[in-house]
């Protein structure tokens, strides 16, 4: 029953980022604030084997690549487009926000169903179809999911969608308006601001750079264009179509033959723009947010794609560094410190080269021991090998966490559209945890020694710059923007 | 096995009642401990995992004046260590089990979960247990928690654009101190708080008895209550927390308030009628109404507010669920350039209409999907379902609420709809906050 979304979204104080070590360490330096391990829960030590399900493959006449899942436990179907091509990174430099706006406009007309009749029949049948194009991405993606009673109709909703959409000018305009106030309202959002600055500072030339639309492209963009991007992009023979649920995977491909068969196979490939290359010098970009009570610090460089050999160890040294609430930034900066309600590290590995990026909301006082810290922590894992019983857990808790996946058949699907993505081989994740527990404390520290590098190190920090500027002088050249993202000369 | 007195539950009613999608019924056993835990077990063998979830009858309803936050901060002491698990110990061993985990606290409850592969069931029960019987409350600790708190309500109140806006609402709408005061508390008050006010709190509100622990997952009924007697048999029982009264006096007049927020870039709206409380028909009602106000692109406000009129780039509808008196709401981000004054006139016109005007057949049915939808989802994860069966344990003494709630929601009429506008969606029991942009000081930067 969905009646408690208001208490979930808007009441309930979580925790997760409510266990925080104190505040002013300093002042009173408790000796509770160190985390401490008694080691008594009873604990089992083995870990649980799970096999996650295979996918059925097919491919449509039209080169559309199918991906089936069957789950019969309940009457629920999912279905993933993934269409190649027609992401962000493919949109003319001058539009940005062409692709997802194309996206965000499919529901809203067809040459059958206008944008009310669609909404309404969608509503009707119970069903969900959603359409987006996350900036970096080099995909569109549309999500439909449903019922299995009555999944021909909806199928053929999402069909109509995802084939015929006519984007109206008049629907375009109101969507227009309301991306506008968007774009405003994220101004005010100091991780929008964070983002947006680590992706310049990263990607440089590349098209991921990009994170927003802007007033002057959302202006710029017609029907035609959007007509013109749908017709171009969106070609069966780049797309992978993953489903999951209560299907049988021969009637369900006789099905999408026959729904699909008006989607004709062009000769588009998807030709990646050169790759973004790791920036050589270091440098700090800061974002003035006067009167800001903390500083959002992001720390990174451009590290490897998602085919690279390095990607498990990467995931194996990530984990330690900064992949949850047991990891080493976590502790040492929150529960030790007390600087942060949380710190965290990740990275981003799509079929071209992202970054690794540490960093978290601080406390303006106590920006440079935060900084004093994270570059601790970065120094430590390249300098000194990983303790075995450390690096151990760290697999433990990768390979461990594959059963809770199990709960849902679409982040099974999930894995299974990975896997077709990359071109990776029908057993990739059958022996993933193998080659996770294979990790050593050398592959740890050679992986961290190759990404993780202060020399280079890119560096954003939004906050009250004239109160934390003295304190990132020290991590190399400093260029200030402000809020619209403009460069302040200074 | 003998210490454990069994409360036999079947759900096969609920079968009779939607015989449609009867086979999707949440099956639980209901059982108690000697001590006056109350237990509720519901096996699922379709995934090698298991969610355990314990929700205490304790919320921010049970403060006291000057002690607003103290809920939450005791929530707080929880991941502080007990006799067997060290400070930050419980996050360390869930997540190097391939685990996850979090806790909550609201008006009405606190509750606590783990999410883990099924070979771990003992070690889900024993942190649990461990807390339950033996927190470690020391003044370090204490001071430690309380610095955090103020720091997290810095972070996600005083420093987001409209975070003191449900929280002004609330207390502009509320007369009874109970649901009045916020959840997230006064810097004034979290600082006063002592150890003694931890320790009687764990002690009257974090008994066994005021707390109701349910499993869902992959276990046996008969194994897992072998271990849950084994782990939590042994902590005593306590008399049972005073009532709190809920009573809240009716309203006379419209209120009104004006918010300046200094993070805001657009007026946002909110309006709030004062309504029963959850699991009653009239709620069942309202909450049916939010759907049809404001879920999906065809619902009314959308289409009217949003899309046909543009005086509102986002709005949202739906009842505030709580076990004593709740709130119908409203809430809509306005279109810069608008009047939010033109945009309450609109919302009040469409809520007047639904006193005439039954809403439509095919309005309902379009709930009526969502619901049957819902239901069969709620299947799907094991954390939803153990969290709800605790909170309807908790909130209505009835878990099956995960049933029977969804029922009620399918056979709400149009009738009773518009009943439920008739009496609670009046001009003397409406609250209405507006948010505005604060205006920025001449020649300020931000």
């Amino acid at each position: 029953m969905k009646a408690r979304k208001l208490s979930s979204l808007f009441v309930a104080l979580t925790l997760l980022v409510g266990t925080t070590a104190a505040g002013q360490q300093e002042d009173h330096a408790p000796e509770t604030s160190k985390v401490e391990r008694k080691n008594r829960a009873p604990v089992s030590k083995d870990i649980l084997k799970v096999t996650l399900p295979r996918a059925t493959e097919a491919t449509l006449s039209n080169g559309l690549t199918v991906l089936i899942m069957e789950n019969n436990r309940l009457p629920l179907i999912s279905m993933q487009f993934n269409i190649s091509g027609a992401g962000p990174i493919f949109e003319p430099s001058s539009v940005p926000g062409l692709a997802s706006i194309a996206a965000t406009m499919l529901r809203e007309g067809t040459k059958t169903r206008n944008s009310v009749q669609i909404a309404e029949q969608t509503s009707l049948l119970g069903a969900e179809i959603s359409a987006s194009a996350g900036f970096g991405s080099s995909s569109t993606v549309i999500n439909a999911s449903g019922l299995s009673d009555n999944f021909d109709q909806w199928l053929a909703l999402t069909d109509d969608i995802l084939l015929n959409p006519t984007f109206p000018a008049d629907e375009l305009n109101r969507l227009k308006q309301r991306l506008k106030a968007q774009l405003k309202q994220q101004r005010a959002n100091p991780s929008f601001l964070s983002n947006e600055t680590f992706a310049r500072a990263v990607y440089g030339p590349h098209p991921a750079s990009v994170v927003a639309a802007t007033n002057e492209s959302i202006d710029a963009i017609t029907p035609e264009m959007l007509l013109k991007w749908h017709q171009d992009r969106y070609t069966p023979q780049n797309t992978i179509l993953g489903i999951t649920g209560d299907v049988k995977a021969a009637d369900v491909v006789q099905k999408l033959e026959k729904a699909l068969a008006a989607w004709k196979k062009t000769d588009l490939k998807e030709v990646l723009p050169p790759n973004p290359k790791a920036a050589a010098a270091k440098r700090v970009l800061l974002v003035d947010r006067p009167g800001s009570v903390q500083t959002t610090v992001a720390l990174g460089n451009i590290a490897i794609d998602r085919r690279d050999p390095d990607y498990i160890a990467l995931n194996v040294a990530n984990h330690i560094l900064g992949g949850g609430p047991a990891a080493r930034l976590f502790l040492n900066l929150r529960e030790e410190k007390g600087y942060t309600y949380g710190v965290y590290s990740n990275f981003t590995a799509l079929k071209y080269p992202g970054p690794w990026r540490a960093g978290g909301d601080v406390r303006t006082e106590v920006t440079a021991g935060a900084m004093t810290e994270f570059m601790k922590e970065f120094s430590r894992i390249r300098d000194e090998k990983v303790p075995a019983s450390e690096l151990e857990e760290a697999k433990r808790a990768i390979v461990a966490g594959f059963a809770l996946s199990l709960e849902s058949p679409s982040e099974l699907l999930g894995y299974a559209i990975v896997r077709k993505i990359y071109g990776f081989p029908a057993d990739y994740w059958d022996t993933y945890p193998a080659q996770v527990m294979a990790i050593t404390a050398d592959d740890v520290q050679r992986v961290a020694r190759k990404y993780i590098n202060p020399e280079n190190l890119q560096v954003v920090a939004v906050g009250d710059v004239g109160k934390i500027r003295p304190v990132m002088e020290k991590y190399g050249p400093v260029e200030v923007y402000n809020a619209d993202g403009k460069k302040v000369t200074n | 096995m003998n210490s454990i007195k069994r409360i036999v539950w079947t759900a096969a009613l609920s079968l009779l009642i939607v015989p449609i999608l009867g086979a999707q019924a949440v099956k639980f056993t209901e059982h108690r401990l000697k001590n006056g835990l109350r237990v509720i077990l519901s096996e699922d063998h379709s995934a090698p995992t298991y969610s355990i979830s314990v929700t205490y009858n304790a919320g921010s309803r049970d403060e006291r004046d000057g002690r607003t936050g103290f809920a939450h901060l005791f929530e707080h002491m929880m991941f502080q260590g007990s006799e067997n698990v060290g400070k930050g110990e419980h996050f360390i061993i869930i997540e190097n089990n391939g685990g996850g985990m979090n806790g909550s606290t609201n008006s009405d409850r606190t509750e606590y979960h783990e999410t883990l592969p099924a070979n771990q069931i003992d070690l889900g029960l024993f942190l649990e247990a461990d807390r339950m019987k033996s927190l470690a409350i020391t003044p370090s600790n204490l001071e430690n928690q309380k610095e955090t708190v103020k720091e997290e309500r810095r972070q996600r109140y005083d420093n987001q654009p409209y975070g003191l806006t449900f929280d002004t609402l609330f207390e502009v709408s509320y007369d009874n101190f109970a649901y009045k005061h916020s959840t997230i508390g006064s810097m004034e008050d979290l600082g006063a708080a002592t150890v003694k006010d931890v320790a009687d709190f764990f002690k009257t509100y974090y008994a066994p008895n005021n707390a109701v622990l349910t499993l869902v997952g992959d276990f046996k009924t008969s194994e897992a209550l072998q271990k849950i007697e084994k782990y939590f048999g042994a902590i005593p029982a306590q008399p049972a927390p005073k009532p709190v009264d809920m009573t809240e006096p009716p309203q006379k007049a419209e209120r009104r308030k004006v918010l300046e927020d200094p993070l805001a870039q657009v007026a946002r709206l909110d309006i709030s009628y004062k309504i029963p409380p959850g699991n009653t028909t009239d709620w069942y009602a309202l909450y049916v109404l939010g759907e049809i106000l404001s879920t999906g692109q065809s619902s009314r406000l959308y289409q009217s507010l949003v899309r046909d009129k543009q005086v509102a780039v986002q709005v949202g509808a739906g009842t505030f669920e709580r076990r004593g008196p709740s709130l119908f709401l409203v809430d809509v981000f306005v279109t810069p350039g608008k009047d939010p004054k033109e945009v309450e006139k609109l919302v009040v016109d469409e809520l007047e209409r639904l006193k005439t005007e039954l809403v439509t057949d095919a309005e309902l049915q379009k709930v009526r999907m969502a619901v049957k939808r819902a239901k069969v989802e709620q299947l799907q994860g094991t954390l939803y379902r153990a969290q709800a069966l605790g909170e309807y344990a908790v909130f209505y003494n009835d878990p099956n609420v995960i049933n029977t709630g969804n029922d009620k929601l399918m056979n709400i009429t149009k009738e009773q709809i518009r009943n439920a506008v008739r009496t609670y969606v009046t001009a003397n029991n409406r609250t209405v906050l507006t948010t505005i942009p604060k205006p920025k000081p001449a020649g300020g930067a931000q």
